[in-house]
């Protein structure tokens, strides 16, 4: 590749070129000397998604603040209900499988962490969050996928498969783009699926090509709807699921408390896949169901339910990983806080600043960072939601430093100003 | 022997544009492009009735109130008895009294009885894909629900609510216009519920403040915190939820060109709207004057009075500020154009799309009558263009291979199978509706496990009939039976690959048996079919 190539960053941020992406991204890669040593190899980085907006508020809750009260009478967490974390910080009663953590100074509790774009839209927020560009749509590859690709080192044809996986039927936003990321369905590991796959196998090209018909000539004809890549797509899953059954299957689950859910069972898979030294780094699975605008519950109730599951299965992920978490880094996420009010139907419409989870190794953790100027109405953004006090992609691009050893080029975000945090120790 | 088989198959297919020309779709292809977007695909015969009758005639027939739907499918919905009720009636009929302190089984006993109403929608909707005679109408109608996404997820009185829904909002207007579609959506109890426009209300009056300000002054003794609290409490009560949906999904698309502010002074102008739950056992839409936040409202730079006549008078001029705004117009023209032609919209089209809304005022047919009438919907580039949803996958892998569908259970448990449940979205953005988002592996694989199921006869209530697989004529071959077979199933074309992997299955099969019994060849050569790329397009 010439250095006049006429491909640009930008480009790569949009998706264009992909065919021919990850030569061109190592050799992009190599040529502006991005700092990335071997050990990020085995480091891995898993991304929870809270769909909806997450109301922070609730989950890391500011004690001693007498507006908190105030502004939440009937879903706010009540003093003797708190799980204390510090003098002014406590957490959900139903996280409290996550203080033991937060004591052994693996867990990060984040608050007023947001995105600058003021939109209060689920769909774009979410979009905005995930791609890392907030308010720019022609962003198309998640940042995650954009990593994947960026800090690639293999030639091409020789990458390991499982950089990336997204643990459920569609993939997650974050892994979404131009790097293969491999969306795993909940039942891969059955007996069905295996023969599903084995009888489309060569249908998709997986298992050799077909051989020319020798009794006839086929002659050249355009091949319908070849601009969808599903055939490409075909292919790409039955490899991949056939490899992912080997390394998972193999290990029966043991019950480390995950909760019988979805994310239970997804962040068990995860935390198998990095066990199996296959060489994992980034891993998203959505949680949905967290808009609650109505009858969302105080210490017990919707939120309440949400919150025990998300809880537990953190719990049981740092239990599973063992020594591993010190490699490990997981961030729990939402597209924005909710109102600091409560509304009038017991629940909170969509705010601004939210919060976020950091639980892994190396953090600066057993305390709660952001800053915060409590919830005086005068304090609030737009006399309202908690402000944005820490940009979402400060928040990444530490983790991407101070965990993966990965230093991300200048416009890994576009239109954004760096600003470091001191999250690792 | 076999070059004259392939033959009849490129039939279906153009010759290969080597030299850069654009060669227009074929009257066979255009027949095919027509039922694959304004149609779930063709039944068995279906093509050529379509060339029989010319496309204008076709296209006249479906957009035509007047079409009755054939006995078949009047029959099937006939037994359905819950569909046509009301919210009031519905509530009547899955009225199941618990005892006061019931037990499990009997709370068990009551949601199951209340599942009836939602079983009976969730058949007819299906049934009616698949065997209506006026597919625009059903094509649209799944159009439209995706638009005003409502669901089953939220709680029970959605039950109540939702198969009125169906039918009076999205059916009733699916081919009529659009500010009345948006008029029965937004009075409609459903909606109400599912976006929480019903616990919206007006915050604290002064007096009720001062009380409030004073409760808390007595228990906390602190003057500032009390005025604190009135303060909160003063903004406390409008819900936002609708509002913004209202504006972001149903009408003017995000971001175009309204505030923070036009979302409160909507939220405003609708507190009150909402629901009654048994007053004088009604059950249905609502308006709360004592909810309302009463005077007049800045919206988009219109003020909209206060109406003291009709209660909800200044929301319904709401709607028709939003129904008549340029913005509405863009962005319906673009979801339609989208969902007809091509996930990346021709912006020729949209723009042509929307000046027909303003128009029209919205009329639907005669927004798809432009869609119709343009190039670019007959363009070569938009022919199979479209990678199908889950939804398009099935219905027309039953229509296509003539199923006869004895019960909906299995194919209600396939679209959840396959992430596309009907009713059941959980976002108010409703499903995805370009392909990218639907291309995902763990999709794919649910897919071809059903397509193998369904060509194998192993889904439940779903029987290919044996005629499907025809025969090999006297002196015929099997190749020609089998690309017979082909060209019945992809009557888009089939590509290599795919008629060199059913050749090898066929001659596998040769291989291993004496006598060729097309009742069991053939189910194995059409779950490949059902499985193939080509099948996952129109």
């Amino acid at each position: 590749m010439s250095m006049n190539s006429p491909l640009s960053r930008r480009n790569l941020l949009k998706g264009a070129a992909a065919l021919s992406l990850s030569t061109q991204a190592s050799a992009l890669a190599r040529m502006n000397g991005y700092g990335f040593d071997e050990s990020h190899r085995t480091r891995s980085l898993v991304l929870i998604y809270l769909r909806g907006g997450a109301d922070f508020l609730n989950m890391i809750v500011p004690r001693t603040d007498p507006s908190y009260e105030l502004c939440r009478p009937t879903i706010g967490i009540k003093a003797d209900e708190v799980v204390e974390l510090s003098r002014n910080w406590g957490l959900h009663p139903a996280l409290a499988a996550l203080k033991p953590i937060y004591e052994e100074e693996l867990l990060v509790p984040y608050i007023g962490v947001g995105s600058p774009h003021p939109t209060r839209s689920h769909f774009d927020a979410q979009d905005f969050m995930n791609f890392g560009a907030p308010g720019d749509r022609s962003v198309v590859n998640g940042w995650m996928n954009r990593y994947l690709t960026l800090s690639q080192k293999t030639e091409e044809g020789t990458q390991n498969e499982f950089r990336g996986i997204g643990m459920q039927r569609l993939l997650p936003i974050a892994v979404r783009g131009s790097y293969p990321v491999l969306a795993v369905p909940d039942d891969f590991a059955s007996r069905r699926a295996t023969s599903v796959l084995d009888r489309f196998g060569k249908f998709y090209g997986a298992d050799g090509e077909v051989k020319e018909d020798s009794e006839g000539e086929m002659g050249s004809r355009p091949q319908p709807a070849d601009g969808l890549d599903v055939l490409q797509s075909g292919k790409n899953t039955i490899e991949s699921l056939r490899r992912f059954r080997e390394i998972v299957s193999a290990k029966g689950l043991q019950n480390f408390g995950y909760p019988d859910t979805s994310i239970g069972e997804g962040m068990q898979r995860i935390a198998q896949v990095i066990l199996s030294g296959e060489g994992l780094e980034v891993a998203a699975i959505d949680f949905n169901g967290w808009d609650h605008h109505a009858r969302q519950g105080g210490a017990r109730g919707s939120q309440a339910n949400k919150l025990k599951e998300l809880g537990d299965a953190l719990a049981a992920f740092r239990k599973q990983l063992g020594e591993r978490i010190g490699e490990t880094m997981v961030m729990v996420m939402t597209e924005f806080g909710r109102t600091v009010h409560e509304n009038g139907s017991g629940g909170t419409d969509h705010g601004h600043g939210s919060g976020m989870f950091l639980m892994g190794g190396g953090l600066r953790g057993g305390k709660v960072h952001g800053s915060f100027d409590g919830l005086r109405t005068n304090s609030l953004y737009e006399g309202r939601d908690l402000p944005v006090t820490t940009d979402y992609r400060d928040v990444i691009a530490a983790v991407l430093r101070g965990h993966m050893n990965f230093k991300a080029p200048k416009d890994f975000f576009p239109d954004y100003k760096a600003k470091k945090l001191k999250l690792f120790k | 022997m076999i070059v004259t088989a392939l033959s009849i198959v490129s039939l279906a297919l153009p010759l290969g544009p080597s030299d850069g020309e654009v060669i227009p779709l074929s009257p066979r292809e255009r027949a095919v492009h027509l039922l694959a977007r304004f149609a779930f695909g063709p039944r068995p015969g279906d093509v050529e009735r379509l060339m029989e009758v010319g496309e204008e005639q076709w296209i006249a027939r479906q957009l035509d109130p007047e079409l009755q739907e054939g006995p078949i499918l009047r029959e099937r919905l006939g037994l359905l008895d819950a569909l046509e009720l009301n919210p009031s009636e519905m509530f009547i009929y899955t009225s199941y009294e618990l005892p006061p302190k019931s037990t499990r089984e009997e709370r068990i006993a009551q949601g199951n009885y209340r599942g009836i109403p939602k079983w009976q929608l969730l058949s007819s909707i299906p049934l009616r894909q698949t065997f209506a005679e006026r597919q625009v109408a059903e094509v649209l109608s799944e159009f439209w629900r995706n638009h005003f996404n409502v669901s089953y997820t939220k709680s029970w009185p959605a039950g109540l609510y939702i198969p009125d829904f169906d039918a009076r909002v999205i059916r009733d207007n699916a081919l009529g216009s659009f500010p009345t579609m948006l008029d029965a959506s937004a009075h409609h109890p459903a909606m109400m519920h599912y976006l929480d426009n019903m616990l919206s209300k007006r915050p604290m009056s002064a007096g009720e403040l001062a009380t409030y300000e004073q409760q808390v002054r007595e228990r906390s003794g602190s003057k500032e915190l009390a005025e604190e609290a009135a303060l909160i409490a003063s903004k406390r009560g409008v819900n936002e939820n609708y509002a913004r949906e209202l504006l972001e999904l149903h009408t003017m698309g995000v971001d175009k060109g309204y505030s923070q502010a036009d979302v409160i002074a909507a939220a405003e102008v609708l507190t009150g709207w909402g629901l009654a739950s048994g007053k004088d056992g009604y059950y249905g839409f609502f308006f709360d004057q004592s909810r309302h936040i009463d005077g007049n409202h800045t919206f988009l730079k219109t003020i909209l009075r206060e109406d003291k006549n009709d209660g909800t008078g200044q929301g319904d001029r709401l709607l028709q500020v939003l129904a008549a705004h340029k913005a509405t117009s863009n962005f319906i023209a673009e979801k339609l154009v989208r969902y007809l032609v091509n996930d990346n919209p021709p912006p020729r089209l949209v723009k042509d799309v929307a000046a027909v809304y303003r128009k029209s005022k919205g009329d639907i047919p005669a927004m798809l009558r432009e869609i119709l009438k343009s190039e670019e919907f007959w363009a070569r580039e938009n022919y199979q263009a479209k990678f199908k949803t889950p939804n398009e996958f099935l219905i027309s892998a039953v229509r296509i291979t003539g199923t006869v569908v004895e019960d909906t259970k299995l194919l209600t448990e396939a679209l959840g199978a396959m992430g596309q449940p009907t009713y059941r979205c959980d976002d108010p953005t409703g499903y995805f509706d370009t392909a990218k988002d639907w291309l995902d592996p763990g999709v794919l694989t649910v897919r071809w496990d059903i397509a193998l199921r369904l060509a194998a006869g192993e889904l439940e209530g779903l029987r290919i009939p044996a005629e499907f697989f025809g025969e090999i004529e006297a002196g015929g071959s099997v190749l020609s039976w089998m690309q017979e077979l082909i060209a019945r199933v992809l009557p888009g074309g089939a590509n290599l690959r795919t008629q060199a992997m059913v050749h090898e299955v066929v001659r596998i099969y040769k291989a291993n048996n004496d006598e060729i019994d097309v009742q069991v060849l053939g189910p194995q050569v059409l779950g490949l079919l059902l499985g193939s790329p080509e099948f996952q397009c129109q």
